[in-house]
């Protein structure tokens, strides 16, 4: 008998990676999504295809039924009978379905890019079976326009490897199991050689107008900024977590080789999204960069990344009001007000000291 | 002028009068008094207006209606500026870190820009209609609540009242005081609306205040999802009273607070 999965959020990763991870012939699939069109389309096809990129000019596809698709807002009577609950609405809509999960122990993957929901999910329903897992991949949430022909629901995804936490390996499935030791290694890795070089790749393919990283990627001056970056956090992972030279350096270039990957079709506005949440204090580009000085690595690239994520410029973003505060105020006030920078605090002054020669880079990149 | 315009406008004039009013925080300042002992000048309100008024002049053509200068008139009348360079000068001059710069653009006789900035908590509280409300660089809106677990503020009249008049306040302050968290008079009242705005106050109401006191804190508090309702008392005197709260408290503050 198939085991029954609940999944929420039916984006790149819920539709489009866990299907390979979870194969539909041995798991059934209802989902739970806040998009009233895609969780109506769900329910009318009753299948998804999802494409994996097998080589650099392949893909492998896979037809996915359909049991059901809830609307965020319908009660769901199966939640307590299913397998497994799996995660992947992204950090900030997290709390906005914990609800569900109280009066429940049935064990919830957290597919989020945010190590500290899991803790924050169990100590608000008090389920002890939620843990972490990482989806090493990156997963497009769109599909070039000859697949969405074919199927209006497509969507691509990379040949990944999921680590999840080895207290719920009995759900099995095509993933690895991990002990908590290397689901943290995973996690600093993917923090900082993907999370990071990943959105500066993105911001800066904002800056050039293109639509997927790839092309980002494939502007000169841009990868060297990319490159850059990644090297500024390879000698952080070094210095400050001490992980294995030979895991970082096959990482990194990993990575990089994603980045490029044209089959992708990563789009720039899903990677770009949210600028402030990126820029938090903590998040994956101020704080690589203060982890990085606290290290003795001054991260040139990465304070290009992240003046380009402050030009970020999309009306329809939820965080679009950075224009208007990029645009009224003065560098400091920006640093300051926007940002919460401090005066004084070495991010804060080595930003202001490059802030026009690194305009003037981003200016020239659109060149 | 589009909105967004006008917004990165008010938010730079807000900040650079902020920064200003900051830098002369600890140095000697001259006070004088004006129709009352609460309601006071200062020589910093006065530079900081200048620095605004320079700003809202080289950036745009409408007329500009300020707390010190009065009204500057400008090439488009449709539009206004209403500025208060300093709203809870009490509290600057005595080191109470609550004070604030508030900054709204009225069109077609409606607020539709406002900023309120206060620079010791470098909070920056902006919105427009149709664009939405921020504090610094995160949406807000307000914090919907019973009446009973809400906290309120009060912006009492600066000006000198007849003591009955004063009385009458003082007892609806006290009927919403102790039937809720508490009720506050913080000494600044587009700070008040701002809390409201971000979920912090439940609500808060206003007797004959100053409309530079309060144009762009009402447009803030509308934006985030409050009910509010003003009428002017004084039109010459440019005085407002205004009550503003979450949804499920304004029928209680509306049966205690009597403003007209």
């Amino acid at each position: 008998m198939n085991k029954t999965l609940l999944i929420y959020g039916a984006g790149a990763i819920g539709r489009g990676y866990i299907p390979w991870v979870f194969r539909p012939d041995k798991y059934d699939y209802y989902y739970v999504e806040i998009n009233d069109n895609l969780s109506k389309l769900l329910n009318k096809n009753k299948k998804i295809t999802t494409f994996k990129t097998v080589s650099y000019n392949k893909y492998e596809s896979m037809e996915v039924p359909v049991k059901y698709c809830y609307h965020l807002d319908e009660e769901i009577g199966r939640i307590s009978k299913v397998d497994a609950i799996i995660t992947a609405v992204g950090p900030r809509n997290i709390l906005s379905i914990i609800e569900n999960f109280k009066n429940t122990s049935v064990p919830v993957i957290c597919c989020e890019n945010d190590s500290s929901i899991p803790e924050l999910i169990t100590s608000l329903t008090n389920n002890p079976n939620v843990v972490f897992a990482i989806p090493d991949v990156i997963a497009s949430n769109t599909a070039p326009p000859e697949l969405r022909e074919k199927d209006p629901l497509s969507i691509i995804t990379e040949d990944g490897v999921c680590y999840i936490d080895s207290k719920v390996a009995n759900l099995g499935g095509n993933c690895v199991y991990v002990d908590k030791n290397e689901l943290r290694r995973q996690w600093i890795a993917k923090l900082y050689l993907h999370n990071t070089p990943h959105c500066i790749a993105a911001y800066l393919g904002s800056l050039l107008y293109v639509r997927y990283l790839h092309e980002s990627m494939q502007n000169k001056e841009c990868e060297k900024i990319v490159i850059g970056a990644i090297y500024e956090m390879k000698s952080v992972l070094l210095k400050k977590f001490h992980l294995d030279k030979d895991f970082i350096d096959w990482y990194a270039s990993k990575e990089l080789q994603r980045f490029r990957n044209t089959l992708l079709y990563d789009p720039i506005i899903r990677v770009a999204r949210e600028p402030f949440r990126k820029l938090s204090l903590n998040g994956r580009l101020i704080g690589a960069a203060q982890l990085s000085i606290s290290c003795g690595i001054i991260p040139e690239n990465i304070i290009i990344g992240i003046m380009a994520a402050f030009c970020y410029d999309n009306l329809n973003d939820p965080d679009a009001n950075i224009k208007y505060l990029m645009k009224s105020l003065e560098p400091p006030d920006f640093l300051n007000v926007a940002m919460r920078l401090r005066p004084g605090e070495a991010l804060y002054e080595l930003m202001l000291d490059r802030w026009d020669s690194n305009l003037n880079k981003l200016r020239r990149l659109k060149q | 002028m589009n909105k967004e315009q006008v917004l990165e406008i008010a938010i730079s004039a807000a900040v650079a009068a902020g920064n200003f009013l900051l830098k002369h925080s600890n140095d000697f300042i001259k006070e004088s008094s004006k129709e009352s002992l609460r309601d006071i000048v200062t020589e910093v309100d006065k530079y900081a207006e200048k620095k605004i008024i320079e700003i809202l002049k080289n950036n745009s053509s409408s007329s500009i209606l300020t707390e010190e200068s009065g009204r500057i008139p400008g090439k488009n009348r449709k539009s206004y500026w209403i500025v208060d360079a300093l709203d809870g000068t009490v509290n600057y001059v005595n080191h109470v870190p609550l004070y604030a710069i508030s900054i709204a653009f009225i069109e077609d006789g409606f607020p539709n820009v406002g900023v309120v900035y206060n620079p010791v908590s470098n909070d920056l509280y902006y919105g427009a209609e149709g664009i939405g409300i921020y504090k610094n660089h995160a949406k807000i809106k307000v914090r919907d609540r019973k009446p009973e677990e809400c906290l309120f503020a009060v912006a009492f009249s600066g000006k000198k009242y007849e003591p009955t008049t004063r009385g009458k306040e003082f007892l609806m302050f006290e009927k919403v005081n102790d039937s809720t968290r508490g009720c506050l008079r913080t000494g600044s009242a587009a700070m008040n609306l701002s809390y409201l705005s971000e979920g912090r106050l439940g609500g808060c109401w206003g007797k004959a205040n100053k409309t530079w006191d309060v144009a762009a804190g009402l447009l803030l508090a509308k934006l985030s999802g409050a009910i509010v309702e003003y009428r002017y008392v004084d039109k010459e005197k440019n005085l407002v009273s205004y009550i503003a709260t979450v949804p499920s408290a304004w029928s209680f503050i509306k049966e205690k607070i009597k403003l007209w």
